[in-house]
């Protein structure tokens, strides 16, 4: 594995199905040991994307990489490191919890520590009598617990995740994000598709906006929830005009004699100044929400 | 190595009842035949049952239909009759599109997620075709030992062990060719009733093109694209040697078709 290289690197990627265009010249290096959330809506080529790192689809154009392994012409080293949880575990329903952990442990060339694996299966509360029933008998939470046992059964140096918690209930959530922090902890890097917008701002480090096969927002969570409008309410001693005009990025949503509600974009380092002048009694912002940005983005683009 | 092995051993876990069935069918059709040519022999009516045949068909049949109205006939009729043809041909029909059904369900997306080049799974179902043949064959040539040891009248003339072997050997080349031209139409296709559809109705083409073929003359000019011309069991009950050219050219168009499932897979998008 080469080292210093990035954990993912996408260079100038397109796939097009005829007329459509899936994915549209991305561009994308998400780092080692980072938590990378890929977001975007159904159909804006996430999975087209996810497909052809696992050179399960080939790109009509640019490449992709793993660890610095090109992901169609060294495809076997650079899937040889990757934990891959599909977004529909296509597992036949005859065979065992148990079996199927035990083909994919076989099939992936590697060894799985007994300790590891154990280790998930109580995690996510999936005990040798569950793992010794048929898959048919399965509900759609312990198949989803099953298919992220055997994404992180081998502990992979990359973990790529379609939706991770799509049909597990809070508490198994709370038990994923458990497992993924110890992951992170290990230096394990995880570039993971989410529609929960929640849980991408509570667990990723960056994110990347997806929108008709093109990257619209890629940034720090941190930097993204910076772009986020907050309301500020504002309490007055006593009654104030309403100003005939407001700072750069201030908006204002409702107006009494004795408070308002403003809207503001970007940083609030102008706020004091603005009210300085004026009879303040209480101030209360907002905190920010990621969700507030990137539903902008998916309805709108880059603005 | 090993992931072929746990390739191969996963595939046929999944197809061991549908094998197993049709092993035991198989090898009890055998066992019916013997019962059925035991009668005949018995009530001494094989003469009886040649005279009832128009004479037009006997010409049509040719001095085959003489060799097949015996004991020894009815007992190789077993590797022939359209019932067993049609069985061992829609068995590798589906043992062949499985690596389209692996796409069309996502199980393969677990699989080729993890280094596992794309032709192991051509290999798999490959070395899958091969196994699963051998074993009805097997199954079919115990079924007629235990119908010839059990059944038989000791004065019935037996066919030999070497035209039973020439027959199973013949019949098996005719499966596997079909199981790859099955598997290089399902590595094209993108659902596995489509492919099944598909070399399906091309069996059952070839089929008819040499059976017509063998009863009207005009028919023959195309009957020789048919795999079904290059099993001759009439030949073989004759008394005529196992036809190497048979086996050539039913290998022939096995491995051409492999090779271009090869190419086929590798070369295909895995989406479902």
């Amino acid at each position: 594995m080469p080292s210093g290289s990035a954990a993912i690197s996408i260079r100038g990627l397109t796939k097009r199905y005829g007329k459509l265009i899936a994915v549209d010249r991305l561009d994308l290096e998400v780092r080692r040991g980072e938590v990378f959330g890929f977001l975007g809506l159904n159909g804006a080529g996430k999975t087209t994307t996810i497909r052809i790192l696992l050179d399960l689809l080939r790109p009509t154009s640019g490449s992709a990489a793993i660890f610095g392994h090109d992901c169609q012409s060294d495809s076997l080293k650079a899937r040889s490191t990757v934990g891959y949880l599909p977004g529909e575990m296509g597992i036949y329903s005859d065979l065992t919890g148990h079996e199927v952990l035990k083909f994919l442990e076989r099939i992936g060339g590697g060894s799985v520590s007994k300790e590891h694996r154990h280790s998930l299966t109580e995690r996510f509360e999936l005990g040798d009598r569950d793992l010794s029933r048929k898959l048919r008998e399965y509900s759609t939470g312990m198949k989803r617990k099953l298919g992220l046992i055997q994404a992180f059964q081998a502990d992979p140096l990359l973990l790529i995740l379609d939706e991770p918690t799509e049909g597990l209930d809070p508490l198994m959530q709370e038990s994923f994000y458990e497992v993924l922090a110890d992951a992170r902890q290990r230096g394990r890097t995880v570039f993971m598709s989410s529609h929960v917008l929640p849980e991408v701002e509570r667990v990723c480090d960056r994110i990347a906006v997806l929108r008709k096969g093109e990257v619209v927002l890629l940034s720090s969570v941190e930097d993204a929830r910076k772009l986020a409008s907050r309301n500020v309410r504002v309490a007055f001693q006593q009654e104030v005009a309403i100003p005939a005009s407001l700072p750069q990025g201030y908006e204002m949503i409702d107006a009494k004699p004795r408070s308002w509600t403003l809207r503001v974009t970007g940083q609030l380092g102008s706020l004091p100044a603005f009210l300085a002048a004026l009879p303040v009694a209480d101030l209360a912002v907002e905190e920010a929400r990621l969700e507030d940005v990137l539903v902008k983005y998916y309805r709108d683009g880059a603005e | 190595m090993i992931m072929l092995f746990a390739l191969i051993a996963q595939s046929l876990r999944r197809v061991r009842k549908f094998l197993l069935a049709a092993g035991v069918l198989l090898a009890g059709f055998q066992v019916v035949l013997i019962l059925q040519a035991n009668s005949i022999q018995t009530s001494n009516t094989f003469a009886q049952m040649g005279a009832m045949v128009p004479a037009f068909a006997r010409d049509v049949l040719g001095p085959s239909f003489v060799a097949f109205l015996t004991f020894k006939g009815i007992v190789c009729l077993g590797y022939f009759h359209p019932v067993v043809m049609g069985a061992l041909v829609s068995v590798s029909l589906t043992l062949a599109t499985i690596p389209v059904m692996e796409i069309e369900t996502g199980f393969i997306d677990l699989v080729l997620a993890r280094p596992v080049a794309r032709h192991w799974i051509v290999t798999r179902s490959i070395l899958v075709a091969v196994i699963s043949t051998a074993y009805l064959l097997a199954m079919m040539a115990i079924g007629t030992w235990i119908g010839l040891s059990y059944f038989a009248a000791k004065s019935a003339a037996w066919p030999s062990a070497s035209l039973i072997g020439s027959l199973a050997i013949n019949l098996g080349f005719l499966t596997l060719c079909w199981a790859a031209i099955a598997m290089a139409i399902g590595c094209a296709c993108r659902r596995r009733g489509s492919a099944g559809a598909i070399a399906g109705l091309l069996a059952l083409t070839a089929y008819l093109t040499d059976y017509i073929g063998r009863a009207w003359k005009p028919a023959e000019s195309v009957a020789w694209l048919s795999p079904f011309r290059y099993y001759t069991p009439f030949e073989l009950v004759m008394g005529s040697a196992l036809s190497a050219k048979n086996l050539y050219v039913l290998g022939g168009i096995a491995a051409a078709a492999f090779a271009l499932a090869y190419l086929l897979y590798s070369r295909r998008d895995i989406s479902h």
